[in-house]
C-alpha cells in the first residue's frame, strides 16, 4: 500500500483527543474496531431484560429471545438505515432509473368501460417516426394474477376491456413527445357492451359476464367470490338485551403514495431481463412476468427500486411492468414507463367500495352473543387479492371480542370500475368500523360505558376466536386501559358540550398471513434470510424483503446487530434484487418483521455459534460462560479476559474463509379445516384502541378530529421511532377514509376526482394531535416478541372518529366518508324530528350508567387477573371462544350443544333470509347447473 | 406529464405586451397570458386548451407594483399577506386561498381570472376523450355540456376564485388594457355569466392591476370560505360582507364559488338593510341570500349542500362584523 492510501476520508490530523495511538498509517482498522466507535461500549443493561439479569422490565413476561439480547438496537429508537438516502434525495425510486440507450413507453388506455375489441390497426403508430416498437395483447396471451387462484390480468387487454383506463396497448418510442403522439394513431374497431357499475347488479344475471369462469362461474352474474361462514350456538341471539343494526355504506379510497408507478426493463447483453421497479411483492412479479412472457424465473432478474409509498397498492404484480418487457424485447432497448396520476388511479387495487350491514346482539349480562355480518365488495374490474378480501371482510372481525355465535355472509362481484384490492388493514377496515359502532350502540341501550363493555368481553391471551384462530398474545386490555387513562375518558364521555365528541375504537389484526400462497408451508418456510461477514468483519444480509417505507430493512438490520453485538452500521442489509435475494414473499399481510426478522435472528444465531466457538478455542472458555458486547467477546466472569470480534471471526474464518448462514421461518401448524380457515390464519395478531377527540360545526357539518390516543400491541417495539411513525402515520391514512377521501363514481360511471387536487387526502392542517402509546406484550413467537405495527394500528381510528361524531351531535352516521354534506343532512335530520328551529339547540347524547354497568365492571375486573396470568403463561390451561358462555374448554364445542353450528354453506331453509351479499348463495355454479364448458 | 409545446413571450412592457397580443392576432395565432402560472399550467399539463402561445406578464413593471389602493395583477398572494398595507379584508382572503407554497407563484391578476373549473372540464385530454369531450372544451365537436345535458349553449364550470367577491364588495375597479387601449371599470363588472366567456376581457386584452376607492379602508369586512381541507382545496362556496360598521345602508355582500361569475347580492342586501332588525333580519337576509344562487354538480361538494350552507356563512359573515 502507497504510504499516503487512506482507509476513510478525513481525520488525517496526526494527532487524537483522547491521546491514543494513531491508527493513521496502518491502511485496514486495527482488530475489533469495526464501526465507528474506537472503544467497546458499556453493555446496555437497561435494554437487557430482566428474566437474563438486566434492566429492561417485562410486565408481559420473558421470551425465549431474552437470552441473545445483547443491549444493543433492539428497543432503541433509530432512524430508519434508509434515511439519510431519503431525506438527501439520493434513493433511487422506480422513476429514477435511466439506463443507456432508453426508450419511453406509453400505453393505449381503454375510452371505453366495457367493450370488445374486433381489431387494432397499428400500422399509422409504426409508420410514425420515432417510434420503436409496439405491442398489443396479442403479443402476451398468457394470465396472471396476484393469486394462483385468480388469474384473471393480461398485459393487455385480450379480447375485451374492462375498464375505462383498462390497457389496451402499448408502445415505446425515442421521446415522450412521440410516444403520446403515437397513442392517437392506433385504429380500434370497438364493440361496446353493457358496463355493470352498481355493486347491487353485479349480483344479477347478465350477457356477457366480465370475466367467465367456466364451470365454477355462478350461474350469469359478476360474482367473483361469495363466502358463508357460520358459527357458534345461534340460539344465543334470540331475545336479546340490546341490539344494533347497521347498514353501512363505505366509497372505494385509494393509498395515495406519493411515487406513480414507474417501471424500467432491460434485456441484459447476456438476454436475461432486468426489471427495475417499485415493488412491494418483487417475486409476485417475478412469477408473474416468467408465466407471460415464457421465460424461465431464473432468467429473471426483477430490481426493486426504493418504494415511494406502497400501502397495498403496489404489491400486484402488474400489467405495465409486462408491457415494458414485452416492448423491451422487441425493441432490444430498455423502456421507461411512468405513470400519471391519473393511471395510478386507473390501475387502483384500493379500498373496496363495499355496502356493509352488521347486525349485533347482547344478552342479559352484557355478553356479545351474535355478530351477523353481511359485506358485498365491490372489486371492479379484475380480482387481484379480492378473493382474500371477501373472507376478511368477515372472519377478521371474529376477535377481539368473545362471540356467542358468529354469522357471515360476504361476496365480491366485478364491475366496470377501477380494480380494487389489498390496500393498509386489507379487508378489515370497514367491517371493523361498523362493528364498533354497532358495540357503541349497544353499549348506549344498556346504558353502560362503551369501554367498560369491551373490557368485560375480551378473548384471552392464548385462546381461540370462533372461527379457529390462535390467539398468542394479547394486549388488547392494556390498550384500553391506557387511552381510557390517557384520554381522560371518564372526565369527557357522554358530558362534553355540543359540537364536541369522544369515541372509542379497537382494532385486530394479522402479523403475517399464516398461509404462504404457492407453496405449501409444510415444505418451504415462508421467509429465508442469509448473511454472509467477510474478513473485514462487515455483516451483509441477503433478503427479499421489500422495504417500502416501513422500515423492514432496519428491523433487520436491527436484530442481527442484536445478536451480534455489532454496531448497526456494520450491517449491510441487500434487498434490491432477486438475483442475490433468497425468495420472499414480500411486504403484505403485515409479515416482514414477523418473519423475516425471525429468519434473520435464526441466520444471525448459527453466525454468532461460529464466532463463540472460535472464541472458545481462544479463550478456553465455554459459549455458554461467554459474553457478546460491542465487538469484544469476553468471559462472564472475568471481563479482561478476552478476544475482539474480529480476531474471533478470523479464527472462525481459518480454512473456509468468510461466513455464511442461512435463517428459515416457517409458522407452526394452526388452524381449522373447514373451508376458508386459512383466510385471517396468522402466527400472532396485532390489537389496538383509540381514542379520538372531535370538533364538529354543528351548523356546517365539518367534523374536525383534533386529539386522539392511539394505543396499540405490537408485540415489542424494536424501534419505538418506527412503531409511532406507523400509528400517526395509521391515523392520517384511516382519517382521510373517515373523512374525506373516497373515488368519486359520476352518472357515467368515470372516476371523477383521479388526482390529488380532488382526491381528499388529509392536509396537516385536518392532522390531530396523535398521543401514540405503545404496548408490549411480548409474543412468544415473534422476533424479541415483536408482533406488527403496520397495518393494525389503522383500523380502530375509523369507528373512534365515527362514535365521537355521535357523541359530539347525537347523530349515528353509518355512510363513509362523513363529509360536509352527510354529516349535514344527518344533523339536519334530527333537528327536524325534535322539532327545533336552530341545530345548535340539539341535545348530545349523555348517559346515566344502568345496572349492568356494575355486572361489566366486575367482570372485567375479574377478567383483567385471568388475561395476566395467561400472559405471563403462569395460566396455561385451554381457553376457547365459548368459555365466557360457560362451554369447557376441554371438550369439542360442538358435542356440548346441540345447535353448535361450523358451516361454510347455507341450509337451504337459511337462503331466504340472508343479506344483500348472501343472495350470491340464491344462484347456481355452472356446474351445478350441468354446464360443464 | 408533458407539457404541450408553446412559445413563451416575455414582453418588458405594456406597449410590448400589447404589441406581440396584436400581432398574434393578426397572425390569428391563438394565445394565453400566464402570471403566476398555478392555474395555466396544470390545465396545458392537461391539455385543456392549450395554445401555441403563451404572453408571459411577469416583466412588466406597473404589473408588479402594490400601493395601498392599486395592487398589480403579478402581486403574489403570499405579499398581499405579508405586506402591511393591503386591506385587512383582501389580507384574510388571500391567506385562505389554496396552499402556503401555491401562494408564493400564484397572482392577483390570476386569481381574479381564474379558469372556471368543473368535474367534466379539469380532466386529462384521455378522459375527456372518453366522454366525447364537453361543450367547454368541445375539440370542435360541438359537445354538449355534461353537467346539464341538452343544452349547448351555457356552460355552467363554477368559478372558484377567492379574491373576486372581496374586492367587488370593497366596490374595486379592474384596469384592462388591450390594442385599443386602457380602460377602467367596475369589477363586478368585469364577470360575465357562462364559464366559457368567463369575463369581459377583449382579444388581446389583459388585467394591469386592481384599485381600491378612497373609502375602502373604512369598510369592515369578513370573508367566509366552505372548503373540505384547510389547505389547498378551492372554495365549495364563498361570501364576503363589508360595511362601514354600524351604517346599515353601506353594507354589501358578494358570494363566490357558487355560480359561474362571482356576483354582489345588492338587490337582497338592498331590501332588508333599511329597515334592519337586530336578531331576526340577519336570518331572513341570509336565506334570501342563499335563495338567490344556483350551484350545480361539478365540484367537490353536492350543489344542494353548497347552497344550504350559504346562509350559514351569509350569518357569519354579517356577525363577523358585528351586523347582527
Amino acid at each position: 500500500m502507497s504510504a499516503g492510501y487512506r482507509q476513510q476520508p478525513g481525520n488525517r490530523s496526526s494527532k487524537r483527543t483522547d491521546g491514543k495511538r494513531v491508527a493513521g498509517k496502518q491502511v485496514f482498522p486495527p482488530p475489533g474496531s469495526g464501526g465507528s466507535r474506537p472503544v467497546m461500549k458499556e453493555r446496555d443493561l437497561d435494554f437487557i431484560p430482566e428474566s437474563v439479569g438486566g434492566k429492561e422490565p417485562q410486565p408481559a413476561g420473558s421470551h425465549i429471545h431474552d437470552r441473545i439480547r445483547t443491549g444493543t438496537v433492539v428497543g432503541k429508537s433509530l432512524s430508519l438505515v434508509d434515511s439519510n438516502a431519503k431525506v438527501t434525495g439520493q434513493a433511487w425510486y422506480g422513476d429514477d432509473v435511466r439506463l443507456p440507450n432508453e426508450t419511453i413507453g406509453k400505453i393505449l388506455r381503454s375510452p371505453h368501460h366495457y367493450a370488445k375489441i374486433k381489431s387494432i390497426d397499428t400500422s399509422r403508430v409504426e409508420a410514425l417516426p420515432g417510434v420503436i416498437s409496439v405491442a398489443t395483447g396479442q403479443d402476451a396471451a398468457n394470465s396472471f394474477g396476484v393469486l394462483p387462484v385468480t388469474k384473471d390480468e393480461h398485459a393487455m387487454a385480450v379480447e375485451k376491456v374492462r375498464h375505462m383506463g383498462d390497457l389496451v396497448a402499448c408502445v415505446c418510442a425515442e421521446t415522450e413527445a412521440i410516444a403520446i403522439e403515437a397513442l392517437s394513431l392506433f385504429d380500434i374497431e370497438w364493440e361496446v357492451l353493457e358496463p355493470v357499475f352498481d355493486r347491487k347488479m353485479g349480483l344479477e344475471d347478465v350477457d356477457e359476464p366480465i370475466h367467465w369462469r367456466g364451470k365454477y362461474h355462478l350461474s350469469r352474474t359478476n360474482v367473483q367470490k361469495r363466502v358463508f361462514q357460520e358459527f357458534g350456538d345461534r340460539s344465543l341471539v334470540d331475545n336479546p338485551h340490546a341490539a344494533s343494526h347497521g347498514k353501512w355504506s363505505m366509497e372505494g379510497v385509494h393509498h395515495g403514495f406519493t411515487e406513480p408507478h414507474a417501471v424500467v426493463a432491460h434485456w441484459d447483453p447476456n438476454g436475461r431481463l432486468q426489471l427495475y421497479t417499485p415493488q412491494q411483492v418483487p417475486h409476485y412479479t417475478h412469477r408473474a412476468l416468467s408465466t407471460v412472457l415464457d421465460v424461465p424465473m431464473h432468467q429473471i432478474n426483477v430490481i426493486r427500486t426504493f418504494v415511494g409509498g406502497g400501502f397495498g397498492g403496489k404489491s400486484d404484480p402488474f400489467p405495465h411492468e409486462m408491457c415494458a418487457a414485452i416492448l423491451s424485447r422487441k425493441s432490444g432497448r430498455p423502456v421507461r414507463i411512468t405513470f400519471d396520476r391519473e393511471e395510478v388511479y386507473w390501475i387502483n387495487r384500493g379500498r373496496h367500495p363495499s355496502d356493509i350491514e352488521v347486525k349485533m346482539t347482547a344478552d342479559d349480562v352484557g355478553r356479545i352473543s351474535g355478530f351477523d355480518i353481511d359485506a358485498l365488495i365491490d372489486g371492479g374490474g379484475f380480482a387481484s387479492f379480492g378473493h382474500v378480501t371477501s373472507y376478511y371482510n368477515g372472519v377478521l372481525a371474529t376477535a377481539p371480542y368473545e362471540l356467542g355465535s358468529f354469522h357471515y355472509t360476504g361476496a365480491r362481484v366485478w364491475t366496470n370500475k377501477p380494480a380494487s384490492g389489498a390496500m393498509r388493514g386489507h379487508g378489515a377496515v370497514n367491517t371493523r368500523c361498523a362493528v364498533e359502532v354497532g358495540l357503541d350502540e349497544m353499549a348506549e341501550q344498556m346504558a353502560v360505558d362503551p369501554i367498560d363493555l369491551r373490557l368485560a368481553n375480551l378473548l384471552p391471551p392464548h385462546s381461540r376466536t370462533i372461527t379457529g384462530f390462535r390467539i398468542t398474545s394479547n394486549g388488547m386490555r392494556e390498550a384500553l386501559e391506557e387511552v381510557r387513562d390517557g384520554s381522560k375518558w371518564d372526565e369527557k364521555f357522554r358530558q362534553l358540550p355540543l359540537g364536541k365528541g369522544i369515541g372509542v375504537g379497537c382494532g385486530f389484526f394479522i402479523s403475517g398471513s399464516g398461509l404462504p400462497i404457492h407453496w405449501d408451508p409444510n415444505r418451504f418456510p415462508h421467509a429465508t434470510v442469509h448473511i454472509q461477514v467477510d474478513m473485514d468483519g462487515g455483516v451483509t444480509v441477503h433478503t427479499g424483503a421489500a422495504d417500502i417505507g416501513q422500515g423492514s430493512t432496519t428491523a433487520v438490520a436491527q436484530v442481527v446487530a442484536e445478536v451480534l453485538a455489532l454496531p448497526i452500521e456494520m450491517i449491510h442489509v441487500r434487498s434490491h434484487e432477486s438475483d442475490t435475494a433468497p425468495v420472499d414473499l414480500g411486504s403484505y399481510s403485515s409479515r416482514v418483521t414477523f418473519m423475516n426478522a425471525n429468519a434473520a435472528i435464526r441466520a444471525a444465531l448459527e453466525i454468532r455459534e461460529q464466532i463463540l466457538n472460535a472464541a472458545w478455542d481462544i479463550l478456553g472458555y465455554h459459549p455458554n460462560t461467554l459474553v457478546l458486547n460491542d465487538r469484544r467477546i469476553y468471559y462472564k466472569h472475568d471481563p479482561s479476559i478476552g478476544v475482539s470480534y474480529l480476531k474471533a471471526l478470523h479464527k472462525a474464518q481459518e480454512d473456509k474463509g468468510s461466513l455464511i448462514a442461512s435463517g428459515a421461518y416457517r409458522s407452526p401448524p394452526m388452524g381449522g379445516v373447514h373451508k376458508g380457515a386459512a383466510a385471517g390464519l396468522a402466527p400472532a395478531y396485532s390489537f389496538s384502541a383509540y381514542v379520538a377527540e372531535v370538533d364538529v360545526d354543528v351548523e356546517l357539518g365539518l367534523v374536525k378530529c383534533t386529539n386522539v390516543w392511539a394505543a396499540h400491541d405490537c408485540g415489542k417495539a424494536l424501534n419505538p421511532l418506527a412503531v409511532k411513525g406507523q400509528i400517526i402515520g395509521s391515523c392520517h391514512m384511516g382519517l382521510g377514509q373517515v373523512l374525506s377521501e373516497k373515488m368519486v363514481y359520476g352518472r357515467t360511471g368515470h372516476l371523477q376526482n383521479a388526482n390529488l387536487l380532488e382526491y381528499k387526502i388529509p392536509s396537516v392542517h385536518e392532522m390531530p394531535h396523535v398521543v401514540p402509546i405503545i404496548i408490549e406484550s411480548c409474543d412468544p413467537e415473534g422476533p424479541f416478541g415483536a408482533k406488527e405495527a403496520g397495518e393494525g394500528p389503522l383500523l380502530p381510528i375509523l369507528p373512534a372518529v365515527v362514535n365521537a361524531v355521535y357523541d359530539a351531535v347525537g347523530v349515528r352516521f353509518r355512510d363513509l366518508p362523513l363529509t360536509p354534506d352527510i354529516v349535514y343532512k344527518g344533523i339536519e335530520r334530527k333537528r327536524k324530528s325534535l322539532k327545533l328551529d336552530d341545530c345548535l339547540e340539539l341535545p348530545n347524547p349523555r348517559l346515566e350508567h344502568g345496572p349492568m354497568q356494575e355486572v361489566l365492571v366486575a367482570r372485567a375486573n375479574e377478567h383483567k387477573t385471568r388475561d395476566k396470568a395467561r400472559q405471563r403463561t403462569e395460566d396455561t390451561s385451554h381457553y376457547v371462544n365459548g368459555v365466557l358462555f360457560g362451554f369447557d374448554p376441554n371438550i369439542p364445542l360442538e358435542d356440548q350443544v346441540d345447535g353448535w353450528r361450523m358451516a361454510t354453506e347455507p341450509d337451504p331453509e337459511q337462503l331466504a333470509e340472508l343479506g344483500l351479499a348472501g343472495k350470491a348463495w340464491l344462484k347456481k355454479t355452472q356446474r351445478e347447473m350441468g354446464r360443464d364448458d | 406529464m408533458l407539457m404541450p409545446p408553446f412559445t413563451l413571450h416575455h414582453p418588458n412592457t405594456v406597449d410590448e405586451a400589447v404589441g406581440i397580443a396584436s400581432q398574434l392576432l393578426e397572425q390569428q395565432e391563438d394565445f394565453d397570458w400566464v402570471a403566476g402560472g398555478t392555474d395555466v399550467v396544470p390545465n396545458y399539463k392537461w391539455r385543456i386548451n392549450p395554445k401555441p402561445h403563451v404572453i408571459s406578464l411577469a416583466n412588466i413593471p406597473e404589473a408588479n407594483q402594490i400601493s395601498q389602493y392599486e395592487i398589480g395583477c403579478m402581486t403574489k398572494l403570499s405579499q398581499l399577506t405579508t405586506e402591511n398595507k393591503v386591506h385587512p379584508l383582501i389580507v384574510e382572503a388571500a391567506s385562505k386561498i389554496a396552499s402556503s407554497l401555491v401562494r408564493k407563484s400564484a397572482t392577483v391578476g390570476g386569481n381574479l381570472c381564474l379558469d372556471t373549473r368543473c368535474f367534466w372540464y379539469n380532466q386529462s385530454e384521455d378522459w375527456r376523450r372518453s366522454i366525447d369531450w364537453c361543450h367547454k372544451a368541445d375539440c370542435g365537436t360541438g359537445a354538449d355540456c355534461r353537467v346539464i345535458p341538452n343544452q349547448n349553449t351555457l356552460c355552467v364550470a363554477t368559478y372558484q376564485g377567492d379574491l373576486a367577491p372581496n374586492f367587488m364588495a370593497l366596490g374595486a375597479k379592474v384596469s384592462l388594457i388591450g390594442p385599443d387601449g386602457e380602460r377602467t371599470i367596475l369589477l363586478e363588472d368585469f364577470y360575465q355569466l357562462d364559464g366559457m366567456k368567463k369575463n369581459v376581457l377583449q382579444p388581446g386584452e389583459f388585467m394591469l392591476k386592481v384599485s381600491l376607492p378612497a373609502d375602502a379602508f373604512e369598510y369592515d369586512g369578513s370573508y367566509q370560505k366552505l372548503r373540505l381541507r384547510e389547505s389547498w382545496d378551492f372554495p365549495e362556496a364563498g361570501i364576503s360582507a363589508v360595511w362601514k360598521k354600524g351604517d346599515y345602508s353601506t353594507l354589501k355582500i358578494a358570494s363566490t364559488a357558487l355560480e359561474s361569475i362571482p356576483k354582489t347580492h345588492d338587490s337582497q342586501v338592498g331590501e332588508f338593510a333599511s329597515s334592519w332588525q337586530n336578531g331576526t333580519t340577519i336570518s331572513q337576509l341570509s336565506d334570501a341570500i342563499r335563495k338567490s344562487v344556483k350551484p350545480v354538480n361539478n365540484t367537490a361538494l353536492p350543489p344542494n349542500y353548497r347552497k344550504s350552507v350559504v346562509r350559514i356563512l351569509t350569518k357569519r359573515a354579517l356577525k363577523n362584523i358585528g351586523c347582527e
